[in-house]
């Protein structure tokens, strides 16, 4: 078959595409732009909030330098994981941006729009037929657990970007996607060997990152019958057979497989050869169907609301018993509060930066004692309001708490502004990471066909 | 003895998922990752009281084609979750930079 070009404009869209690269990436003239918005790094925040993690202004940036590209090589436009969650307040707001952009430069084209959304009686029904099984070290999923789910959102595997094309779709925006389908769906579609597409997928879908020295800059998969050959779009970066092999490595539990929806990329025997200083040739990944087809559920609740304080504590009498300090003012606060709030409707926590911000109780460095301390007061309450009243009165102990050996009587935490407690919006935290054997890789995955004339668009 | 940071050109921590937390150290050539490998210092038993985990719940692969090991251990806390100090998992590196390699 004929080489076909893969370009990734950017390790994630709404970030900033980087220009030269992608321009060059267009020059050299590719069969189909793929580009991913989402990450499983940010957190819980956004998918509970229902917000973008990227600002639309810059959403609106980026769209409109792949969007305009797309529609004059007259190639398609994959986007997956639209809004970074990929739930539907996500979509609708990449839509929006997209018709906005489309409407300016007076674009036309066939739009397919796939969702993402689990309803929770979907997920009860697959957890009483015995169908979930957790991800990893993951707590079991309980019915009590998916009632009290925010939002959950599946991870679409090839099968719906590849439908949409059979649909005619020129620009494909889906919900929460597996990184490598918004790259894989294309090539797989068209023919090529499945395990090739998965492996070049994997490695484009962070753009340039699997380069020397790494970058973000758009990148070329170049797909062949039995090898693919990558190529950065910044002619600084150089993608070695050690860089592109050790990208197997990134945010992965094991280097030799990707375990995706359908199945597994066995990467075990794959080569990695240079074909110049900038280019590596890659051959032998395998893909190997799974007999059942999984989706990756992702669910997040709410625990509460957050307010913060912050202040930095200098008189070394107090840092030298600051872990002693901290848990003695929350002791302190919790008897102050007693009986007016509930004790089960706030979380306490004083992070001690300089101490064991970064670890936590897994810290081992015990004994060096710093010239100062941040402490964040953090609390998450049932409501914003308990969530004030309990930051307010520990700030204030913490502030005013007579340690031992006291000498500075007159405070205890230099505050660097006012009003010191700081509400933080809603918190939430993963409570599903589940896989769920699905009858039909498309059964949680609605496409809808939109004609897009210049910015209107028309069912 | 030389230590770990001496001996390689990435040694980074990351999420692996929301739940999991994965070390990639990237050795600078074939010789120093054949000698961390063979010098026992990645058993899992040995890493357990370094990174104060069970053995069992410590995974090391090793991976020839980019001299690399990969250790992955559950999450003491979920990614964002209350008590997390690290929503990216990035800062969790830093006890293997000091571990000496017989």
């Amino acid at each position: 078959m004929k080489e076909l070009r893969c370009l990734s404009a950017t390790g994630q869209l709404g970030h900033g595409i980087l220009r030269d690269a992608f321009a060059r990436g267009v020059a050299n003239k590719p069969d189909y732009i793929g580009a991913d918005m989402g990450s499983t790094d940010i957190g819980p925040f956004y998918l509970g909030a229902g917000e973008t993690e990227s600002e639309t202004e810059m959403i609106r940036r980026d769209l409109a330098l792949v969007l305009q590209a797309g529609r004059k090589l007259g190639v398609p436009l994959v986007i997956g994981s639209a809004g970074s969650a990929g739930a539907r307040p996500h979509l609708e707001r990449t839509l929006d941006v997209l018709f906005e952009v489309a409407r300016r430069h007076r674009l036309s084209f066939r739009l397919a729009v796939i969702r993402a959304d689990v309803g929770k009686d979907y997920l009860l029904g697959k957890l009483r037929a015995g169908k979930v099984r957790p991800c990893g070290p993951v707590p079991d999923l309980t019915p009590e657990r998916i009632a009290r789910a925010e939002r959950m959102v599946g991870q679409m595997g090839m099968e719906p970007f590849m439908k949409a094309l059979d649909g005619g779709a020129e620009v494909v925006v889906a919900g929460r996607s597996c990184d490598a389908a918004v790259f894989a769906a294309l090539p797989v579609w068209k023919g090529y060997d499945a395990g090739l597409a998965m492996h070049l997928a994997k490695i484009v879908e962070c753009a340039s990152f699997a380069t020397e020295p790494g970058g973000r800059d758009a990148i070329m998969g170049y797909l062949r019958d039995d090898h693919f050959i990558i190529e950065s779009m910044n002619p600084r970066l150089r993608a070695t057979p050690y860089s592109v092999a050790a990208h197997s490595l990134y945010e992965q539990p094991d280097p030799f497989e990707v375990v995706e929806p359908g199945g597994r990329l066995d990467l075990s025997r794959s080569r990695f050869e240079a074909l110049d200083e900038r280019r590596t040739r890659v051959s032998g990944s395998r893909w190997e169907p799974s007999p059942t087809y999984t989706v990756k559920i992702e669910g997040v609740e709410k625990t509460g609301h957050r307010v913060i304080s912050i202040g930095a504590v200098r008189c070394p009498i107090a840092v030298g018993q600051i872990k002693d300090i901290c848990r003695r003012v929350g002791d302190l606060t919790a008897s102050i509060l007693e009986g007016d709030i509930d004790p089960a409707d706030y979380r306490l926590k004083f992070r001690t930066y300089g101490v064991d911000g970064a670890m936590g109780e897994g810290e081992r460095e015990r004994n060096a004692l710093p010239i100062e301390v941040a402490v964040i007061t953090d609390v998450v309450g049932k409501s914003e309001q308990i969530a004030k009243s309990v930051c307010s009165v520990a700030r204030y102990y913490l502030l005013h708490f007579f340690y031992d050996g006291i000498l500075a009587t007159a405070g205890n935490v230099a505050v660097p502004f006012v009003p010191c407690d700081i509400p933080a919006g809603p918190a939430y935290e993963f409570s599903v990471y589940h896989l769920v054997e699905v009858d039909d890789p498309l059964e949680l995955f609605p496409i809808e066909y939109l004609e897009v004339r210049e910015g209107a668009a028309h069912a | 003895m030389p230590r770990l940071r001496e001996m390689v050109k990435v040694l980074r921590s990351k999420n692996a998922g929301p739940f999991a937390l994965t070390f990639d150290i990237l050795f600078k050539d074939e010789s120093l990752f054949r000698r961390a490998l063979a010098s026992g210092a990645f058993a899992p038993a040995a890493l357990a009281a370094l990174l104060d985990f069970p053995t069992d719940r410590i995974r090391v692969v090793p991976f020839p084609p980019a001299w690399a090991i990969k250790v992955t251990v559950p999450r003491r806390h979920s990614s964002g979750s209350f008590d997390d100090t690290d929503v990216f998992g990035c800062q969790q590196h830093a006890p293997l930079l000091d571990l000496e390699i017989a």
